[in-house]
């Protein structure tokens, strides 16, 4: 590499990492959390348990889950139901109105059944009111810091200088090592020195890793943009026809069970895991659409959007999804570190832990620069170069 | 046999990218079981790397002493 290139890249690599650091810090903290939500949630729920039932028991009737949601809150509207296929429960989601819902998703509350019984587990409050659990509070810092969509964006953007960092972090990686085995660290010049080396070390160890949480993180942070284009793209065609409808009241409204069985039917080898109701934003003003999921670990995270017609009940379409959808599928699970059991989770907490430290010592090498004539960058490499060079003297002596 | 500066300087980061990149597929295109032990293996190796070489610089530090 040239002189010139290189201080080029390390002028890139110090900037990048400078301006995302802080906010990266804050991800790094609150994602060592959220790696374990699913623990740490069952701890923290106060549910009472479900009956025990034995294992075959049939889910109840989705109409009679639904009717009795509107009859518990007259006149409100029902979002989704959502069938979860790893505990029985059946969650209900209702709102005063898709008005009210669109401007504030947060006016939307829940109320959880068990699946088999049909029996009322736990209702929430609006969201507006509910106090923000600690899960909830680590996602929202990790996801937005509170700033919803032009918080995502931001920290999209932040995750892009991540990877900048990391990407101009392997141009400067050689001239550093020019004169050093991999993984020496000295430790004995100055701290200095040896927080360089361990930076250098970490951070090109990991480097896979953290380009892969890297990328997967910012594709996660475009989700909502992507889902709006789909929206306004591929849903918009396919509703083209029913163009002029009117959104169909809830005696209009088919039986719910009855498009969960037409949906299921379309996709035998997939799982139907939530009805989204006709009216939605994410959804269509005509339609029941059903969210299938595979059974397999990796089909288990592509979803299949199934349309049933909500007033005749007839099957629409098994919607294909679009290219930037499947990735953003296959990012969650990478980006998770979810999908390998406990082991997995240990250990994607344990490369977060070590990403802090690389982006620790990257600030302390920051701020204890020394002010010199030379460029930063030449500097840097003259102090590291020089102490190699005492010790390969040494170690030749 | 002389390795160019390079080889020297990359076979070993190259070599832990590719043992990471192998981790990280085999649990999500494997279907359980073994994919998932070699998973945590591929995985677990380079936070090793990190931790010998930690040990390595604290052994050179306390020999100086």
């Amino acid at each position: 590499m040239t002189r010139s290139a290189f201080r080029k890249w390390f002028w890139v690599h110090k900037w990048a990492s400078l301006i995302c650091t802080a906010f990266l810090l804050v991800i790094c903290v609150t994602g060592l959390p959220l790696v374990f939500s699913e623990e740490i949630g069952e701890l923290l729920n106060t549910d009472p348990p479900y009956a025990s039932l034995p294992a075959d028991t049939p889910n109840a009737n989705l109409d009679g889950i639904v009717a009795r949601s509107r009859q518990m809150y007259p006149g409100e509207i029902v979002i989704s139901a959502f069938i979860d296929d790893d505990e029985p429960k059946i969650v209900v989601t209702m709102a005063p109105s898709w008005e009210a819902f669109t401007a504030n998703r947060k006016v939307a509350h829940w109320i959880k059944y068990d699946a088999r019984t049909a029996q009322v587990i736990r209702q929430s409050k609006p969201l507006t009111q509910e106090s923000p659990t600690f899960l909830g509070l680590m996602l929202t810092l990790h996801r937005d810091m509170f700033a919803g969509l032009p918080g995502e964006l931001f920290l999209g953007a932040m995750g892009l200088l991540f990877v900048a960092a990391i990407v101009s972090g392997i141009a400067v990686y050689g001239p550093f090592m020019r004169k050093l085995d991999f993984a020496t660290v000295r430790a004995d010049r100055s701290p200095r020195l040896k927080w360089l080396d361990l930076h250098n070390m970490i951070g090109v160890v990991t480097l896979a890793w953290a380009l892969v949480v890297g990328v997967t993180g910012v594709i996660n942070e475009l989700s909502k943009p992507m889902f709006m284009l789909w929206q306004n793209t591929d849903v918009k065609a396919m509703l083209e026809p029913f163009k002029g409808q009117t959104i169909p009241t809830v005696a209009e409204m088919g039986s719910v069970q009855r498009a969960l069985e037409t949906a299921q039917a379309a996709v035998p080898d997939m799982r139907v895991t939530s009805v989204v109701f006709p009216g939605s934003q994410f959804g269509s003003p005509f339609h029941y659409l059903l969210w299938a999921k595979g059974k397999e670990p990796l089909t288990s995270r592509l979803f299949s959007p199934v349309m049933v017609d909500a007033r005749s009940g007839k099957l629409q379409a098994v919607v294909e999804m679009p290219w930037y959808l499947r990735a953003l599928e296959i990012s969650r699970p990478l980006h998770f570190g979810d999908y390998g059991g406990m082991p997995l989770k240990i250990i994607w907490a344990l490369l977060d832990l070590v990403t802090i430290m690389v982006l620790g010592s990257g600030l302390y090498l920051w701020l204890s620069r020394r002010s010199s004539p030379a460029t930063e960058a030449d500097s840097e490499l003259m102090e590291s170069n020089a102490a190699a060079l005492v010790l390969s003297r040494e170690a030749a002596e | 046999m002389k390795r160019s500066g390079f080889q020297n300087i990359w076979r070993w980061p190259a070599a832990l990218a590719a043992l990471t990149a192998f981790g990280l597929l085999s649990a999500l295109l494997g279907q359980g079981g073994i994919w998932w032990v070699l998973s945590w293996i591929a995985l677990a190796i380079p936070l090793m790397v990190i931790a010998a070489a930690w040990q390595k610089r604290r052994r050179a530090a306390d020999s100086r002493r």
